[in-house]
C-alpha cells in the first residue's frame, strides 16, 4: 500500500472513521432507493443500488464537492479490497453448492466457457490501439463482473492502472450491459448461423441480469424451445461463477498480460497517445491540487 | 495490512452489510448475523492460509478455495454454511464496494474522464468477443456432439 502505515488500530480508526461512516449512510440510501428498471424499446436498463453508491462515493471526493481530502481517498483503495472479500467468499461457497451440478452438465457447457478468452485476442489490440496502458489488461480480459473486479483487485492491488481498467468496464457493463446482451442475442439470432442452444450458452458470461436479458430475447424468439433455454443460461452463468475465478487466474489474466506485453511496445507508434500515460506524475500533480 | 488491519475492517464491512441487508432486502439484521460471521472468518482463514502456504498465490484464491471446500457436499458443515450466508443476498455486499470504490476513484477522476469514451467502445468489443466466442465453442461442440 502506498499509504502511511497506521501506528495501530486506533490510529486506523482516527483516520478513517469518516469513510466508514459515510459509506453507512451511502449505503442505506442506495438500499432505499434500490434497483429500478427502466424499458427501452425491447430492452431494458437496470440500475442497482452498488451503481448510486458508486455515484454517490464519487460526489465525495475532493475534485468534485471535497468531503474528503486525498488522504481519505487513498485510504478507501485499502477499504475497497476489503469490502469485496466477503462477497468473493461467498462466491465460493456458492460454488461449493453447486459442484454436485458441474457433473450433470455437459462438454459444450464447459468447453464454451474458455469462448470467454476470445474476446482478449480482439479487445486488448484494440484498447492498446486507442492508447491505453496496463488498464487495458484489466478492461479486456473478461467481461469484468463482480468477481473479475475482485481478482483483478487482489492481483493487481487497488491502486493498480489494471483494477481501474476492470472497474471501468464493470461500469460500463452496469449502464450498458443489460440491453446490449439483449440485442447480441437478437442480432446473432437474425443471423441464423447458431443454434438456439449455443446462444443460451454463450448468454451465461457471468452476469445474471446480462444473462437474464439475453435468455429472454431468446425465449421470445425461439417460444418452442424457450425452457431449455431459460435453463442452459442459468447453468451457464452459475458456471461462469464456479470457473470464472479460476480461468481469470490461471488463464485469461496471464494471457491478457503476456499479449500486452508482447503488443504495447510494438503498437506505440501507431497508437492513440493518452495523456494518463504517466500515472506517477499525475498523482504526484493531484496531490498539490488538493 | 495485517491481520489484526483485516479482522477490524471484516468487523466495519460486515456492520455495513447486515445493514445493506437489511434495508436493501429486508431480512432482520440479527438473521444475518451468522452468515456475515461465515464469510468473514472464510476470508480471514483466506488471508492467513495465503500467509502460511509458501506459493506465490492471492489470498483471494484461498478465500474462494475454502468457501468452496466448505460449502461442497462432502463438508459436515455445508447445509449450515449454505443456509446461513444464503441469507445474505448476492448484491448486499456489492454495495459497500461501490460507495468504497466511488471514493477511492476520486484519485484517478481524471484518468476515468479521459478514458470514457475508449472504455465505451472497449467495453462493447468485450462484451460481443465474449458472447460470440462462447456461442461459437458452444456451436461447434454441440456439432461434434451430435447434441443438435
Amino acid at each position: 500500500m502506498p499509504i502511511k502505515s497506521y501506528r495501530g488500530i486506533g490510529d486506523r480508526f482516527q483516520s478513517e472513521y469518516k469513510i466508514y461512516l459515510a459509506v453507512l449512510v451511502i449505503v442505506i440510501i442506495a438500499e432505499l432507493i434500490g434497483t429500478k428498471e427502466f424499458s427501452i424499446g425491447p430492452g431494458a436498463m437496470i440500475f442497482f443500488p452498488m451503481f448510486y453508491g458508486l455515484i454517490l462515493g464519487v460526489l465525495l471526493v475532493p475534485q468534485i464537492t471535497g468531503f474528503f481530502k486525498i488522504k481519505e481517498v487513498k485510504a478507501a483503495s485499502t477499504l475497497v479490497l476489503v469490502a469485496i472479500t466477503p462477497f468473493m467468499a461467498k462466491l465460493g461457497v456458492m460454488a461449493g453448492g453447486n459442484l454436485p451440478k458441474l457433473v450433470e452438465v455437459g462438454p459444450a457447457l464447459v468447453l464454451q466457457e474458455f469462448g470467454n478468452l476470445g474476446t482478449i485476442l480482439i479487445a486488448l489490440p484494440l484498447a492498446i490501439l486507442l492508447g491505453l496502458k496496463r488498464e487495458a489488461i484489466g478492461a479486456t480480459h473478461s467481461i469484468c463482473r463482480e468477481s473479475n473486479l475482485g481478482l483483478v483487485t487482489h492481483v493487481y492491488g487497488p491502486d493498480s492502472p489494471e483494477t481501474r481498467g476492470t472497474l471501468s468496464i464493470y461500469v460500463i457493463g452496469y449502464i450498458i450491459g443489460v440491453i446490449y446482451f439483449g440485442f447480441l442475442a437478437s442480432a446473432a439470432a437474425s443471423m441464423k448461423i447458431f443454434h438456439p442452444l449455443a446462444l443460451a450458452m454463450a448468454s451465461g458470461a457471468g452476469s445474471g441480469s446480462m444473462m437474464a436479458a439475453s435468455t429472454g430475447v431468446l425465449a421470445n424468439i425461439y417460444p418452442d424451445m424457450a425452457e431449455d433455454i431459460l435453463v442452459l443460461g442459468a447453468a451457464s452463468d452459475m458456471l461462469t461463477g464456479v470457473t470464472g475465478l479460476y480461468v481469470g487466474l490461471f488463464i485469461a489474466l496471464p494471457l491478457a498480460t503476456k499479449l500486452y506485453e508482447f503488443l504495447e511496445p510494438r503498437m506505440r507508434k501507431i497508437s492513440l497517445k493518452s495523456a494518463s500515460t504517466v500515472p506517477n506524475a499525475e498523482e504526484e500533480s493531484k496531490h498539490e491540487n488538493a | 495490512m495485517k491481520m489484526r488491519d483485516w479482522t477490524f475492517l471484516l468487523i466495519i464491512v460486515s456492520i455495513i452489510i447486515i445493514v445493506s441487508n437489511f434495508v436493501g432486502y429486508d431480512v432482520a439484521m440479527m438473521e444475518s448475523i451468522p452468515g456475515v460471521l461465515i464469510l468473514a472468518a472464510i476470508t480471514l482463514i483466506g488471508y492467513g492460509a495465503s500467509k502460511v502456504i509458501p506459493l506465490k498465490m492471492p489470498m483471494i484464491l484461498y478465500v474462494s478455495l475454502i468457501g468452496l471446500i466448505v460449502a461442497c457436499p462432502i463438508s459436515p458443515v455445508s447445509d449450515f454454511v449454505i443456509e446461513q450466508t444464503g441469507k445474505i443476498s448476492f448484491m448486499a455486499p456489492v454495495t459497500a464496494v461501490g460507495a468504497f470504490a466511488g471514493i477511492a476513484m476520486g484519485k484517478d477522476l481524471k484518468a476515468f474522464k479521459e478514458q470514457s469514451w475508449k472504455m465505451v467502445l472497449i467495453g462493447i468489443v468485450v462484451f460481443t468477443g465474449t458472447f460470440f466466442g462462447s456461442a461459437i465453442v458452444a456451436q461447434i461442440v454441440l456439432k461434434l456432439t451430435n447434441a443438435i
